[in-house]
């Protein structure tokens, strides 16, 4: 995307070039070997299940189903956030998932079980910052 | 060849609350003393910069201590003993800084402090105005709630890894990559703990939002806030200063840590606050004669790493 553009939707197509960045990066694998976690990415109302294996991506898929067992913890913000997050240069309040969720701004919402989150923070945060790269 | 910085650290034995703490400061320089307060958690090597500077230290003696529990500094001797988690309150903090200026026998020092150094500046003014010449308050305001939480300090969390990537964000993405994980890896470094209970006098113990309008303004102080600060907004400084007698307040680009994750953003922000400084105080300035500038300071992210002899030290451009 554009350098300060902004983006209208965040569909699944978009979410698997992100997920391939993912699994492209070389640096997930060393930070986060040990981050084994079912996890919810929430837009607006559109919810992605992300699967994480040793730092991978194992499965994306849009929405859940029954069988989405095991999910610990759920990231939601308006798709105008993520938008700003996702620019190669977020504005302010806006570059990074802690500053996000933090509770001056509640921009972006943790739901579930929270320690796998902080557990994982560091590998995370590449994780998700390469959405800048999509 | 060897490179070398020009800073000098030592150990000072400190009094305070009936209890001796070994001490450690860094510094170098002549001229008006300045003490520096580094951020939460972490400790004095966030000045290395403005240690380093010729501009600066040829007009100031720039001192940078750890805070007890923090750097090279030991927590006191019976730390194992507490029955209670670590927790800085505004009034340890205001009696040591006292206490370290005192050690030193410094007379009227300027005091720079970022983040909660920044904060206590206000407690400082309120309690202790006639200790000091001047104030800077980098991300510093009368009020900054949401810190004290327990993911920083939890056994089930690599406490190095959270506390410094939960503050990485603080930083603005356009600082250089090098400064801003050096700065990371000082918050990595931290002791248990610690990180989080410097954050109880940050977030906890320090609401001076009633407060601000009773410091009297016979010292001065400078607001400098960057505009990627999370914790401590441009707007939260901006109301703080609005209440502040005698201040400036001021709102650059750049993030929550301008003296390390940015040394050369930060020269070009602060030299005309220490030049005010200087004006006001003519006759302390150091014996090197130099006026501040504010020429740039040159890409030292390779200082100390000894790609080439030499290479790394810092150059002043004319």
């Amino acid at each position: 995307m554009s350098r300060y553009g902004s983006r209208s939707s965040f569909d699944l197509e978009w979410i698997e070039r992100w997920a391939r960045k993912v699994n492209d990066d070389r640096i997930l694998p060393v930070i986060g070997r040990f981050f084994t976690s079912k996890f919810v990415l929430g837009f607006d109302d559109t919810e992605y299940l992300v699967d994480v294996r040793g730092g991978k991506i194992q499965k994306i898929a849009q929405g859940l189903t029954p069988n989405d067992m095991g999910v610990e913890f759920w990231l939601k913000a308006p798709s105008s956030a993520w938008s700003k997050f996702a620019q190669e240069i977020p504005p302010p309040m806006f570059n990074d998932i802690w500053a996000m969720a933090h509770p001056l701004h509640k921009q972006l919402i943790i739901e579930g079980n929270s320690l796998p989150f902080w557990q994982n923070l560091r590998a995370l945060t590449r994780m998700l910052s390469l959405m800048r790269q999509v | 060849m060897n490179t070398h910085d020009p800073i000098v650290g030592r150990y000072v034995y400190v009094q305070c609350e009936g209890k001796t703490y070994r001490t450690y400061y860094e510094e170098h320089g002549e001229g008006i003393p300045m003490v520096c307060l580094h951020t939460a958690g972490t400790d004095g090597r966030q000045y290395r910069h403005q240690l380093c500077d010729p501009d600066i230290s040829s007009n100031f003696r720039v001192i940078a201590f750890d805070m007890p529990w923090h750097g090279k500094s030991i927590p006191p001797a019976d730390f194992h003993l507490m029955e209670d988690e670590y927790k800085l309150t505004t009034k340890f903090y205001c009696e040591f800084i006292v206490a370290f200026c005192r050690a030193l026998d410094l007379r009227k020092p300027v005091l720079m402090g970022q983040s909660m150094g920044g904060n206590i500046c206000l407690a400082l003014a309120l309690r202790y105005e006639s200790e000091f010449s001047a104030f800077i308050a980098l991300e510093a305001c009368d009020y900054s709630p949401g810190w004290w939480i327990d993911p920083l300090h939890h056994p089930h969390i690599h406490g190095g890894e959270v506390v410094a990537t939960s503050v990485f964000g603080l930083m603005a993405p356009q600082s250089p990559d090098d400064y801003r994980w050096e700065t990371w890896w000082y918050y990595a470094q931290g002791g248990p703990g610690i990180f989080k209970g410097d954050l109880y006098f940050y977030s906890v113990d320090s609401d001076f939002r009633d407060q601000c309008q009773k410091i009297s303004g016979k010292v001065p102080i400078y607001f400098l806030t960057g505009e990627y600060d999370f914790a401590c907004t441009p707007e939260m400084t901006q109301r703080t200063a609005e209440k502040v007698k005698n201040s400036e307040c001021i709102i650059f680009g750049g993030g929550h840590f301008p003296t390390s994750e940015d040394p050369v953003k930060f020269k070009e922000v602060v030299t005309p606050v220490l030049k005010k400084i200087l004006s006001a105080d003519p006759e302390r300035r150091g014996q090197g004669g130099n006026a501040l500038s504010g020429r740039s300071v040159s890409d030292s992210r390779s200082a100390g790493r000894g790609e080439r002899p030499g290479e790394g030290r810092k150059v002043i451009e004319f």
